[in-house]
């Protein structure tokens, strides 16, 4: 029990932690200082985000104690990676992406601690695929695996409801799979747009106000990606509507099968 | 060249390229990392390998170009001026915010070049294997990923060409469940032969490496180095930052070696230090370390360069010009190995 609250002390401190650190240029004019802010700015804020990664890792890996969990765990991340490369083959246009959609049924059906190393993991084994290992790395890894840490939630909800097996889990689902759909790109964005304008302040400006700076963020989400994110939010959404049932279905069977547990050795 | 090193290398390069903003200094080190990065991807035997990053960069200046130009009026040469009426952009267009622009451009650029290097230097096997200790567990679910990757990828391809001899139009996302679903079943059942193949050969157990104490320290440690962050932003004597910044950083350290030596593992193929890897280490060690003292003294020379308020011809030093040499670097070591 002890240790169960830790566990959600920590994820509670690093989601604070890191989301503090990506809307910083909003809340402390500091941060959007001309002179003091230099590239190393994103670069600050990569590494908190790496270190907020470090803890939540460490933390969930102890889900990680035997082989079967092992396994499971790198074949399911396995296929998600494959599926990132399958976006091109299914059919969609922006940023339509397959593979959110197991991660988020994957948190939902194996608790938060493998729902987050699912999503963090998928991103790291593809990044190590196509070469894209970089400072970008860790802020995807770390919302893709808040994507399937949080989608405990709604099995609670579900559990609280007594929608288990009934239209409204796929529904609860596929709503989940919208809003995540576009806040990945909102918080992607968060982290990219201090990128481009590093101390030029033309992003933030230290004088205008939280509002004024708001409006110039939003100005610049829309211009760039939000076409991108309604996409994806629609994917997500196709994608939970049409497969999760039969998906569920086999995670159903699977867990089953891999509950089995060593016998202990009788002792003469 | 050794893993180690070259992460040390991209360490040196990303501190010099972050604290510049000269446009002589990054155009040294662009060419240089052209010329390493075409070197590298001729061994690797990929092809088009400049014309791509050449584009990817033009794009970039480009890109940050047009938004700095647009949104940031600052600066004494006015282009012209768009109506001041219209939100966010309305102001005048100068010359030095669109110099700032490219300028940034060719910074977010080179970071984006010199870590494609990085991919191109380094085997996925030297990238999983530069994984703390600690992280035993998850080093091991990479490496099976990664092992298990290619023949998911072959399956799934063999599913879709035996749905498609079927007549599955492939067109909708519903098409797809008849892949995504023989997929899922049939690499779950791999997963299980390979679980109870390594319960069989000894590897049911894992250690459990958690530990209050250990999650504890890393929390702390990650709130040292966001309070040295939030100080060093409100400009508080450098000496109260580092510490909190060195303090921090090694209490992630102490805390990941002292839980690694807690891990059972087995190295196969040990990288070996090399007499050029051993001599660029320490190369880059005194490159570090240099900058490092010459930045805290405050001896450094200005390696910046601000366009506002009117643009002028930005000053060299014959240090940053030094500094700006590290990409070649590694071409010493390619030669001599």
């Amino acid at each position: 029990m002890r240790y169960c609250l830790l566990g959600l002390l920590t994820d509670v401190f690093v989601f604070v932690l890191g989301f503090l650190s990506l809307i910083s240029p909003f809340i402390l004019p500091q941060a959007r200082n001309l002179s003091s802010q230099t590239a190393a700015f994103p670069i600050m804020v990569s590494l908190i985000i790496m270190l907020c990664l470090l803890i939540m890792v460490f933390e969930a890996q102890s889900s990680l104690l035997d082989s079967k969990m092992i396994a499971f765990l790198a074949i399911l991340t396995a296929i998600n990676a494959g599926l990132r490369f399958i976006e091109n083959a299914i059919p969609g246009p922006g940023g339509f992406s397959p593979t959110f959609f197991l991660i988020i049924l994957s948190g939902y059906f194996f608790g938060s601690r493998i729902g987050f190393l699912i999503g963090a993991m998928t991103l790291f084994v593809s990044g190590l695929i196509t070469g894209g290992i970089g400072p970008w790395l860790p802020g995807q890894m770390i919302t893709a695996g808040w994507v399937g840490q949080s989608a405990v939630l709604i099995a609670l909800l579900v559990n609280l409801l007594g929608w288990k097996d009934k239209a409204g889990e796929i529904i609860l689902l596929a709503i989940f799979g919208a809003f995540w759909g576009m806040v990945y790109g909102l918080i992607m964005n968060l982290w990219f747009w201090p990128f481009l304008g590093a101390g030029g302040g033309q992003t933030f400006t230290q004088t205008a106000s939280d509002l004024e700076n708001f409006q110039r963020y939003m100005a610049y989400y829309l211009a760039t990606s939000l076409f991108w994110d309604i996409t994806r939010a629609i994917g997500n959404v196709l994608m939970i509507i049409i497969m999760s049932k039969s998906v569920l279905r086999i995670f159903q069977r699977f867990y089953q099968r891999f509950s089995f547990q060593k016998q202990e050795e009788i002792v003469q | 060249m050794n893993s180690v090193v070259w992460i040390l290398w991209l360490a040196a390069a990303m501190t010099f390229l972050l604290t510049t903003r000269n446009p002589f200094y990054i155009a040294i080190m662009l060419a240089g990392l052209f010329s390493l990065g075409r070197r590298l991807a001729k061994d690797r035997n990929i092809n088009p390998w400049v014309l791509p990053n050449l584009r990817f960069l033009l794009t970039m200046i480009l890109l940050s170009t047009l938004i700095n130009g647009l949104f940031s009026h600052t600066g004494n040469t006015v282009l012209f001026i768009v109506p001041r009426s219209w939100p966010l952009i309305g102001g005048d267009i100068t010359v030095e915010s669109l110099v700032y622009g490219a300028l940034n451009g060719l910074v977010i650029g080179a970071l984006y070049l010199l870590f494609n290097i990085i991919n191109l230097a380094l085997t996925t096997k030297q990238i999983t294997r530069l994984i703390p200790r600690a992280f035993h567990p998850i080093a091991v679910v990479i490496t099976i990923a990664l092992t298990f990757f290619p023949s998911i990828q072959q399956r799934a391809r063999e599913i879709k060409e035996a749905q498609m001899i079927r007549g599955n139009p492939m067109k909708k996302i519903s098409d797809w469940i008849p892949i995504m679903i023989p997929l899922l079943v049939t690499s779950l059942e791999n997963a299980i032969l390979l679980a109870e193949s390594m319960t069989a050969r000894g590897f049911h157990k894992q250690t459990n490496l958690q530990s209050p104490r250990a999650l504890v320290s890393l929390i702390l440690a990650a709130f040292l180095i966001f309070s040295g962050w939030i100080l060093h932003m409100y400009r508080f004597p450098s000496l109260v930052f580092i510490s909190f910044y060195v303090l921090g950083a090694s209490l992630v350290a102490a805390t990941l070696i002292t839980i690694g030596k807690r891990a059972n593992v087995t190295r196969y193929h040990q990288e070996t230090w090399t007499k050029t890897s051993k001599f660029s280490a320490v190369l880059i060690g005194i490159y570090l370390s240099g900058f490092a003292v010459l930045a805290l003294t405050g001896r450094l020379p200005t390696l910046g360069f601000s366009p506002y308020p009117q643009l002028n011809l930005p000053a060299t030093q014959v240090l940053g010009f030094t500094f700006s040499l590290i990409p070649f670097l590694p071409f010493l070591v390619l030669h001599h190995d």
